[in-house]
């Protein structure tokens, strides 16, 4: 099969050529022909040519003078050339510098170069596929910067507002006045804002591009602890950070891991326990920083173990959104940091991190 | 409460937000006045005709981010030209629902921002930074 509407210039100082070449192929394609370099170069301006043929040795300019003359003007057609002759240094030339598909000595033999026609077409039509797909992805991606945008403000401020009206509800001695329905308000919002929270988290992680900048744990670890349980103050944590050296990281992703480790660990206490605890210890080398974050919370059974760390893997115990963890491994992966985790039901659950020094 | 520091600016392009944040401010009786601007054009209006009539200054301005036509980083490179009468007695604290890393780095990174606060506002992280950056 030929595909009717192939583009094919041809340019040959030998009009006998010319002739023969269009007589052998004008009913596969579309032909064009040319008797020099510059009679080429008009018909290029005029025409969407896909693949040019070019005769090596022609008065004035030579074929691969022509294709080098082009590549930036006409970089897409592809090129062939034809040669009379077994010109090494001509050969050497059009594959260095004339970007050209196929090398084809004269006299042609026309299924060899029909052929050739034919595959220089394919690889024409697989260049302008890869660009338009390329120029649709970043598109895509654009869109979805824009939607991540969105959500975290156009999408989240009313639901803000929303949660903004029950604090002065609170505020002003009417949040028991309607039976539940103000706490159920609450929760909903609340939930929603979780994961809205939880959704750009993951899709921050999959799309920023890691950036390495000094870290102070001393001054990062006890922010986030203050961050997480300034709502929650029956939980007791002691924070024990050995930093001597200099370390290098992504703050955005640690952050992230750190923040849902210690958010876990207050949400998953035991109910009866009078004295929760969590303890985060940081012991910072040369190579790596390991972290453990200690609770003595409900713990993890032993068959959930291997499970925690999938995407929507909820425990029945307590209503999360499965995502949490998920996230940690997500940013672990991403900055080449490992996590380890070991609980017990009796003791609580302690989760083991090492995270390389980019230093 | 803190009851001793006088006039608060509220610039929110968001209505609702600018009610609830007057309200929560009312009752914890944290300023004896408060003035609220829909805009940041409509604040520096209100800033500029104070100063002309010798009027009195905000101490305090809550700055909303996201606004239209002006938000409030390029309020802040307005602001920061006015009269020293101003800017040298007045505190400026962000308020955002933004969870974008951006906008909070750029906030964080403000000379004249003491704290990029998060929506909804408690009226202890406001009564916190009240505390630390505006002495009564």
């Amino acid at each position: 099969m030929s595909a009717p509407n192939v583009r094919v210039l041809y340019i040959d100082d030998e009009e006998n050529n010319l002739q023969a070449f269009k007589a052998s192929f004008r009913r596969q394609y579309e032909i064009y022909t040319a008797i020099s370099a510059a009679e080429g170069l008009k018909v290029l301006q005029n025409i969407s040519i896909q693949v040019i043929l070019a005769d090596q040795k022609m008065p004035g300019t030579t074929g691969v003078e022509f294709f080098k003359s082009i590549t930036d003007t006409y970089p897409d057609p592809i090129r062939i050339l034809l040669t009379g002759y077994t010109d090494i240094e001509a050969l050497a030339d059009a594959i260095n510098h004339g970007d050209i598909y196929r090398y084809i000595t004269k006299p042609w033999n026309d299924l060899e170069l029909h052929n050739s026609i034919k595959n220089a077409y394919d690889a024409y039509k697989a260049k302008i596929d890869l660009r338009n797909k390329v120029a649709e992805l970043e598109k895509t991606n654009d869109e979805l910067n824009r939607f991540i945008y969105s959500i975290s403000h156009e999408l989240r401020a009313p639901l803000v507002s929303s949660m903004g009206i029950v604090n002065l509800v609170k505020m002003e001695g009417l949040y028991n006045s309607s039976g539940e329905y103000w706490s159920l308000i609450e929760t909903c919002s609340n939930k929603l804002d979780y994961y809205i929270q939880k959704t750009l988290q993951y899709y921050k992680n999959n799309k920023t591009i890691s950036e390495n900048t000094a870290i102070d744990f001393h001054k990062l670890v006890p922010e986030l602890v203050e961050l997480y349980t300034y709502a929650d103050h029956e939980t007791t944590f002691s924070v024990d950070i050995h930093q001597n050296e200099e370390f290098y990281g992504d703050v955005f992703r640690i952050e992230v891991i750190l923040g849902n480790l210690i958010s876990n660990a207050i949400k998953y206490q035991k109910e009866t326990e009078v004295n929760k605890r969590v303890s985060v210890n940081v012991n910072v080398r040369r190579e790596q920083v390991e972290i453990s974050i200690i609770d003595n919370g409900m713990g993890i059974l032993n068959e959930h173990l291997e499970k925690i760390f999938t995407q929507f893997f909820k425990s029945k115990v307590n209503q999360g959104s499965g995502l949490g963890l998920f996230i940690v491994k997500e940013a672990l992966n991403k900055i080449n940091g490992k996590i380890t985790v070991s609980s017990d039901p009796a003791e609580g659950t302690t989760f083991k991190i090492t995270i390389p020094n980019a230093k | 409460m803190l009851n001793s520091h006088k006039t608060v600016l509220l610039i929110d392009d968001n209505d609702v937000d600018l009610k609830i944040n007057s309200k929560i401010i009312k009752i914890s009786n944290f300023f004896e006045e408060i003035v609220t601007c829909l805009s940041a054009d409509e604040a520096l209006n209100y800033l500029q005709q104070t100063l002309n009539n010798d009027g009195k200054l905000p101490d305090f301005i809550l700055l909303d981010i996201q606004m239209p036509d002006m938000d409030g980083f390029e309020f802040l490179e307005v602001y920061k030209n006015l009269p020293k009468r101003l800017t040298g007695n007045c505190t400026i604290a962000m308020l955002s629902s933004t969870l974008d890393f951006g906008d909070i780095k750029r906030a964080e990174a403000s000379q004249h921002v003491v704290k990029l606060l998060k929506k909804p506002l408690l009226p202890k992280e406001l009564a916190e930074v009240l505390k630390k950056h505006l002495p009564s």
